[in-house]
């Protein structure tokens, strides 16, 4: 590969010894995503002072510093006596690597695909013997012209995007201020705060159901050749995508930009697909930190899957899309999700599936992710934020996240991965090419 | 304890203060029988006796000033004490700090294809001593190492640097007024030298004697101390800047074979800058006062010639090569070093025993057990050079020391690994950052090398000497002593 060349590879770890030997137990979510992992980008332009070795060094002290608060994600994976993953905190690190890249950060962007954007970020599926796996891997990559990309990819087990995110908002803070705003926390998923009535309160199976049919399902074909697409939805853009998918502006509050896109999403690739019967299948995934009463700060998986009733949609219509889509995030509340963790816990023994992906497209809700506010350093800018959580199987991934600082407060990023044909087809279908045509940040 | 072997401990007490202090009160009776003597004497004899030897004035004066010069040449041509003014320990900063887990994967990804090789290096550290605070280079910490010379440089640099600017900022010294400057690192040896390096940078003297000593294994800070002494006698009034290290960059094994894969395992980033005076006016400041110097060789055998030796294995990779008898020619060494230093350093007691046990060893019969005699009535302080823990254990049990004897070397070689040359400086900050050296302590420092080699140095403290903020131990010295497993299971 010319493209990328990697330098070394050596290991982080935190400045200070942590209880070494303590043990860290997942919670019912995170062992479910035993199977997938997230790889995330950051992309940075760099000002004309800055020394490349200077930045990887300070980079590298302040991954060290960071790394104290987090024990988890040094530790290592071990089974406990009932074969279930635990985290044995060992201090062992974080495996991180050095890349050159040839030309700028900006004209990488202007012309990196899917298989280029993924060298800018090292994944290696667990070893034989996992406690000498790491769980976390960075990559700092410097592009010979200018500019820089820091690469995470990390095991789905741990840490959900969101946790994801913040573990590299914690890396840019220490390195700019030298402390956490919002150090993290590492314990079990919070118990059902009130006792179940269950005379009074009719139970919310609605999660349940899905995961079961996940879990129980048949395992997905594995989907070929998958491609990402990258679009850049500007304020302007998205509104009148959210004007679209809800017309009628006194019929309740205005759409969320991730509805509306959602929503979109939907129809279109509905449309690719060459679906008949109605829309195809649709599961959102989104954060349900709040709702259980946790903050930001919670580190592990609090993402959960919703799946969407479609029944009813008109193939074309992205407002009664959006409107289920609606629907379906309502649904998500204290109840259905403490039902959910609680019926999980119960059917204890069950090996996780293959992929959560199921027989559904999945769209993932990140768009209240902080991803651009803490730069590592004064010389660097922001400049893009790409995210994937692995592997695509199924129908394919939508991923909302915000859009870089001065795109306005409802612009947004999507990521679509879809089969390479699909995506061919998205660029070309008529929505979005002519009504809305975001602006195509990397093609398939 | 038993009321037998209390009893014992009386006697050997007893026995102890009547010999060390025969010496002191001998004179006395001596002295009362002249005085009784000159008094018995009417004072006209003494007068008669005096005026017989007919002194005239020219006579009187002659013999006074051959008295004075005398005196003089006597008094000029002792040694002038040699003072250790102050030392300063590099500690490395935080990211270079190395956990045992890291190390054993790195181990593992390395030699992935001689897995036998991993365990290998594993059950060594598991045994080592070593803590989770141990410090590497930058340039070994890659997956796998490659460190060039400029990585070696870049070492030398920052451990160096940092501790002479250390020594320079606790002592005031400026370093325009260092007239004597000696360099030791074993197994690094550019051009320039490593003391070259030094002068460049910190503007030395024009006519500063400089010198480099390479090659000579982990005893050579005391080897370095020993030539300071030296050239102080013949350009008295100096001062001498000795730096103690070894870089640990250019020195990594990147073979699989056993016998060379230890040094890896244990060695780690460490370094020393030492003052040295026998200026008078430093006599008011300095730490301590040097008392002895014994170097002992065993190079001329063979086999003691050949346990510790740099050579390419089979597949021409370099490494320093541990024989197995290791630990055997060191209690040698050890021995011969001891017979040369008892006498310097033993009280009189215990040195009449020794004699008493080999004369009858000798004569009557071969098969008595041979006295060993006890350094804890000599020595307030050991500073065993942390090599490993095999070199402590023998050295504990060779001496028979107490825990809290070796208790400076066991947390030096827990915290800070083996840093070759320079460990003995660590445990010695370690013994002050406990506040346990007192004024008049006699600390007795011990280190092995490649050769084979056996030195001591004796010092004695010359003035009270508090913890300080500064230091290597300066942040963490309330942790220790901690109890370092037999084996430390990961």
């Amino acid at each position: 590969m010319g493209e990328v060349a990697y330098i070394s590879k050596s290991t982080a770890v935190s400045s200070k010894t942590v209880q070494l030997g303590k043990l860290y137990s997942l919670s019912v979510l995170d062992r479910l995503m035993e199977n997938h992992h997230i790889r995330m980008v950051y992309y940075f332009r760099s000002s004309a002072g800055m020394v490349a070795g200077d930045l990887i060094r300070k980079l590298k002290e302040s991954i060290t510093e960071m790394l104290v608060c987090y024990p988890v994600v040094t530790g290592r994976l071990v089974r406990n006596d009932e074969g279930k993953w635990m985290v044995k905190s060992n201090d062992a690190g974080v495996r991180i690597s050095e890349a050159r890249a040839k030309g700028s950060v900006e004209s990488w962007l202007q012309k990196v695909d899917r298989e280029k954007e993924l060298l800018l970020v090292y994944w290696e599926s667990m070893l034989h013997k996992p406690y000498f796996w790491s769980t976390f891997y960075v990559q700092l990559t410097i592009f010979e012209e200018g500019g820089l990309a820091v690469g995470l990819s990390c095991s789905h087990l741990l840490s959900d995007p969101i946790s994801a995110s913040t573990f590299i908002r914690a890396w840019a803070e220490i390195a700019l201020n030298g402390n956490i705003l919002l150090p993290p926390f590492f314990h079990p998923l919070p118990p059902r705060r009130l006792p179940i009535n269950r005379a009074q309160e009719k139970p919310n199976t609605h999660f349940i159901n899905g995961y079961k049919s996940i879990i129980e399902g048949l395992n997905p074909v594995q989907a070929h050749n998958v491609k990402t697409l990258t679009l850049l939805f500007t304020d302007q853009i998205a509104q009148s995508c959210m004007g679209l998918a809800q017309p009628n502006t006194n019929m309740g509050p205005s759409p969320s930009p991730f509805q509306a896109l959602a929503g979109l999403f939907w129809v279109c690739i509905s449309r690719v697909r060459g679906e008949r019967n109605g829309l195809m299948g649709l599961s959102i995934c989104e954060d349900a930190r709040k709702l259980i009463g946790l903050d930001k700060g919670f580190f592990g998986n609090c993402m959960v899957y919703n799946k969407v009733d479609g029944a009813g949609v008109e193939p074309n219509s992205i407002s009664q899309a959006a409107t289920a889509v609606g629907e379906a995030m309502v649904r998500m509340n204290y109840e259905g999700i403490m039902g959910l963790i609680e019926w999980l816990e119960s059917s204890n023994g069950q090996s996780p599936p293959p992929s959560m992906d199921g027989d559904d497209l999945i769209c993932i809700n990140l768009e209240d992710s902080d991803l651009y506010s803490a730069p590592f350093d004064e010389c660097l800018e922001p400049l893009h934020v790409s995210c994937y959580v692995e592997p695509v199987v199924g129908r394919g991934k939508v991923l909302v996240l915000p859009s870089p600082l001065g795109e306005g407060p409802m612009g947004r990023v999507v990521m679509v991965t879809l089969p390479e044909d699909e995506v061919v087809k998205l660029c070309e279908d008529d929505l979005i090419k002519r009504i809305f045509s975001p602006i195509i940040l990397m093609r398939a | 304890m038993d009321t037998r072997s209390v009893k014992l401990k009386y006697v050997k007490l007893g026995y102890q203060y009547l010999v060390n202090s025969v010496l002191r009160f001998l004179p006395l009776p001596v002295m009362a029988v002249v005085a009784i003597h000159v008094a018995r004497v009417s004072p006209e004899k003494i007068v008669t006796v005096i005026e017989s030897l007919h002194l005239g004035r020219l006579q009187v004066t002659c013999s006074s000033f051959l008295v004075v010069f005398i005196a003089t040449i006597y008094a000029m041509s002792k040694p002038r004490s040699v003072y250790l003014v102050d030392y300063a320990c590099f500690k490395p900063p935080v990211n270079f700090r190395v956990a045992f887990a890291t190390f054993m994967e790195h181990s593992r990804l390395i030699l992935k294809d001689n897995l036998k090789s991993a365990d290998f290096q594993m059950r060594i550290l598991e045994r080592s001593g070593l803590g989770e605070e141990t410090f590497l280079p930058r340039a070994i910490q890659y997956i796998p190492p490659d460190p060039t010379m400029e990585d070696a440089l870049d070492e030398a640099d920052l451990v160096i640097f940092s501790a002479i600017d250390q020594l320079l900022e606790k002592t005031g010294i400026k370093p325009k007024d260092i007239d004597i400057l000696i360099v030791n690192c074993s197994l690094f040896s550019p051009a320039p030298s490593l003391s070259a390096m030094v002068v460049n940078r910190y503007k030395m003297r024009s006519n500063i004697k400089s010198f480099n000593l390479s090659g000579m294994g982990c005893s050579c800070s005391l080897i370095s101390i020993n030539l300071a002494k030296d050239l102080l006698q013949v350009h008295p009034n100096g001062y001498a800047l000795l730096v103690s290290t070894e870089i640990i960059t250019p020195n990594y094994y990147r073979g699989k074979e056993r016998a060379m894969l230890l040094p890896n395992c244990l060695f780690r980033m460490g370094c020393a800058a030492m003052l040295l005076s026998n200026k008078r006016r430093e006599r008011q400041r300095a730490k301590y006062r040097l008392l002895h110097v014994v170097r002992t060789h065993r190079g001329a055998d063979d086999k003691a010639y050949r346990c510790v030796f740099e050579e390419e294995d089979a597949q021409g990779k370099v490494g320093i090569c541990l024989s197995k008898d290791l630990m055997l020619i060191a209690a040698e060494a050890l021995k011969t070093n001891i017979t040369t230093i008892g006498p310097l350093v033993l009280p009189a007691s215990e040195q009449l025993l020794f004699l008493f046990s080999l004369i009858g060893r000798k004569i009557f019969n071969p098969k008595w057990k041979p006295y060993i005699p006890d350094f804890k009535q000599a020595f307030d302080h050991f500073c065993i050079h942390a090599g490993g823990r095999a070199v402590i254990d023998e050295l504990q049990s060779n001496l028979e020391l107490s825990e809290k004897h070796v208790e400076g070397s066991r947390m030096t070689l827990h915290r800070f690994g083996n840093t070759s040359s320079s460990s003995l400086w660590y445990e010695l900050s370690y013994i002050e950052a406990k506040e346990m050296m007192m004024k008049g302590d006699r600390v007795w420092q011990i280190a092995f090398g490649s050769g084979f080699k056996c030195n001591s140095v004796v010092w004695t403290c010359n003035r009270p000497i508090k913890a300080t903020t500064d230091g290597p131990w300066a942040h963490c010295i309330d942790k220790y002593p901690v109890h370092i497993p037999e084996i430390l299971k990961l």
